[in-house]
């Protein structure tokens, strides 16, 4: 049983800042889920996900809402980041001087499906916010891990570009773990939904098991 | 690497900096100079003074003029501030600016003689100047009200709009600048004001190095423990007591004053009706032996002294980032810093230029080890506010290039442009020391007493001065950072 779970949490309380943000945790995530996680901001949702990324830090991408993203760089360069501790130093400074061919098209593959191709090697601070959001998540997807936990990562996005950039993260993730704000995006692309409601999970369920009054709930969770 | 703006200035300052290498003058000639200097480094260990008396009298002059020149600057400085809207005002005000404290004093020297008013109208001539600016752009930023909101009550409505928001900012900046103070009035010791920089020079002239390292530290407490001494509570006694301290300040004098705009200054053909030709030659001859090779000399020395600056600060700011080093590591840099910020770099220069002879390299690195010890601790204190990802690298050399260096470079830039024209102000007046620079040039005038030239030397230098001041500004305009900062001359 054990090699399937990819999180369990038992009767787990977090705190942020010596403050308990969410009490008495029980959920495990099994391995391949795509789990959206729901909750108006300060339900603890953020917390929530930076802990399951100490718990699985070797294997998890971390996309936190903040994106993280050095301004002053390219978005090549943001991406590039993910593996800075993959690369001895030497690769990685000759990199900021000449960003190396093979390099490079790792990280077209990634930015086509994102519609970033044309922003490659513009600097970061002169793009918008989506296209913030979308970098932040080429990088979670170059560094290639199986596990993605993102906080609130399509928020700028419209409606074509949030379906567009989902599907590409569940090609790339096996496990997904997302906070959304969104019930029709998180019931429409995601197998489960965890609702998060004054520190608590409200509902937690597989999205084809939600019934209307779920759904209700789902949407008095996230006002 | 960081975007082509940053990328491009950098590059254009790094070039201007190796060609000045390639033309500054960095022999050392001193032939002592290794003995020299560790018969110095070692009398740190023998701190001693023959006449405590002395010592004390030096140090109580200098906090009285120093006290006293802030309060003064401070008040013409606010009254400035409010006509800050004039061109005119602010064209005297950038002149005055960018004289420094020392030549103003050199020039009240062969007016007033010397005595305790030149050696406050040398400081606040300069500093009110400087606080008017600083001042005006602080109520700037400081308006709650748009124009159309405003009444016809003037004052009533200056005083409920800006002052309640501005009056801190202008309280902490003129704080400051009685750090500024101070550091100008020790300084004011070395053109025969006796204030510290009178003893420590005349105690290094007769190899009294214990002396020389006695003042020293015991101005760095000075400095450090200003916010005790000088605040809310005591500043309007220190200031009474300053007055009755310093007692005589008479000294001034209306006939040398007239003397000195009517006549002195006056160049030399003009005053005796020469002709056209000769009034030409005069010019001239000093612009090719004084001017030319002053400016560019001063030149030289600025932008040197810069990239040694922008260098230094790289290489220490993560010596006191939490970012990177570990506390015994930022503690020892912070103490390091601290001297070296609040040791004046005339003073540094000084002590280098003794030991090493007149060279540029001592002066350039008087000026790096100042100015590149106040942006490394700028730096390193906005790295530590930085807030990284979980997920940052824990590679140092990854984490500096790819993560904190992208963050602040702009900033840094923005504060190697700030330093500029000070360490131009700053390369002009080490000249005195006998470099050189323009100081050199004024400074001999001074000797042979030919004021018509020092006083054309001196507009020259003001005027590149401001020529250095614009271009930073439009540098900085260029890349889009302008956050101010708090720094002994802007």
């Amino acid at each position: 049983m054990r090699f399937i779970i990819a999180f369990s949490l038992k009767n787990e309380s977090i705190s942020y800042n010596k403050e308990v943000i969410l009490h008495s945790l029980s959920f495990d995530i099994k391995r391949g889920e795509k789990v959206a996680l729901l909750g108006k901001s300060g339900s603890g949702k953020s917390t929530l996900i930076k802990k399951l990324y100490e718990l699985q830090k070797e294997n998890s991408s971390y996309i936190p809402q903040e994106l993280g993203l050095v301004e002053n760089l390219s978005v090549y360069n943001n991406i590039y980041i993910a593996k800075l501790d993959e690369f001895s130093t030497m690769h990685n400074l000759i990199n900021l001087v000449k960003p190396n061919a093979k390099d490079v098209n790792d990280v077209v593959d990634i930015v086509d499906k994102l519609d970033l191709e044309d922003k490659m090697f513009e600097k970061v601070n002169s793009l918008s916010g989506g296209q913030k959001q979308r970098t932040a998540i080429a990088r979670a997807v170059y560094a290639n891990k199986s596990i993605l936990l993102a906080d609130e990562p399509i928020s700028a996005l419209d409606e074509h570009l949030s379906a567009k950039t989902i599907s590409t993260l569940k090609e790339n993730f096996e496990t997904i773990v997302c906070a959304l704000h969104d019930v029709e995006l998180a019931t429409k692309y995601f197998d489960r939904v965890i609702g998060l409601k004054d520190s608590e999970v409200i509902i937690d369920k597989k999205c084809t098991e939600l019934s209307k009054k779920d759904i209700q709930k789902l949407y008095y969770v996230c006002e | 690497m960081f975007a082509s703006k940053n990328l491009r200035v950098t590059f254009a300052f790094v070039l201007i900096g190796l060609v000045s290498f390639y033309f500054a003058d960095l022999e050392i000639i001193s032939l002592e100079a290794a003995n020299l200097s560790q018969d110095f480094f070692l009398s740190i260990f023998s701190l001693g003074f023959n006449d405590y008396h002395l010592l004390l009298e030096a140090f109580l002059t200098t906090l009285s003029i120093a006290i006293l020149a802030i309060f003064f600057s401070a008040f013409f400085g606010a009254i400035f501030s409010l006509f800050f809207g004039s061109l005119l005002i602010r064209i005297s005000l950038a002149f005055t600016r960018a004289i420094h404290e020392l030549f103003w004093a050199l020039i009240f020297l062969q007016i007033f003689g010397l005595n305790t008013l030149t050696a406050l109208l040398a400081i606040v001539i300069p500093y009110s100047a400087t606080l008017a600016k600083v001042y005006a752009e602080i109520l700037e930023e400081h308006d709650t009200f748009g124009d159309t909101l405003r009444g016809r009550d003037r004052l009533s409505y200056f005083i409920y709009t800006k002052i309640p928001d501005a009056l801190p900012h202008l309280i902490s900046y003129t704080r400051y600048r009685f750090e500024c103070a101070l550091r100008s009035t020790a300084i004011l010791g070395f053109v025969g004001i006796t204030t510290l920089g009178y003893y420590l020079s005349s105690s290094f002239m007769q190899g009294l190095y214990h002396e020389v390292w006695l003042i020293l530290i015991l101005f760095y407490i000075l400095i450090a423990s200003i916010k005790y001494w000088f605040n809310k509570y005591t500043s309007v006694i220190l200031v009474i007591i300053s007055f009755f301290y310093l007692d005589d300040f008479s000294g001034f004098n209306m006939a040398n004053l007239k003397r000195f705009f009517t006549q002195d200054i006056i160049p030399y053909p003009i005053k005796n009706n020469l002709a056209l030709q000769s009034t030409a030659n005069w010019f001239e001859n000093i612009f090719t032996n004084e001017v030319l090779p002053g400016i560019t000399n001063t030149i030289v020395l600025t932008q040197l002294s810069l990239l040694l600056t922008a260098l230094m600060a790289l290489a220490l700011f993560p010596l006191i980032s939490s970012k990177f080093s570990n506390k015994p590591t930022r503690i020892s840099t912070h103490i390091f810093l601290v001297v070296m910020r609040s040791t004046p770099e005339y003073i540094l220069a000084f002590i280098f230029l003794q030991l090493y002879g007149p060279s540029m390299l001592p002066a350039a690195l008087a000026l790096m080890l100042h100015n590149g010890s106040i942006i490394s601790h700028l730096i390193g204190h906005d790295t530590d506010a930085m807030k990284l990802r979980i997920d940052t690298t824990n590679k140092k050399t990854e984490l500096y290039f790819y993560e904190v260096l992208p963050r602040v470079y702009g900033q840094f830039l923005a504060f190697l442009f700030y330093r500029w024209e000070i360490i131009m102000r700053e390369s002009a007046i080490l000249g005195v020391l006998g470099i050189m620079t323009l100081g050199f040039y004024i400074d001999s005038a001074i000797e042979d007493f030919r004021l018509d030239k020092m006083f054309l030397l001196l507009i020259v230098t003001a005027l590149l001065n401001i020529f250095i001041d614009v271009i930073s500004r439009t540098a900085r305009a260029y890349l889009r950072v302008n956050k101010n900062v708090s720094t002994c001359s802007t």
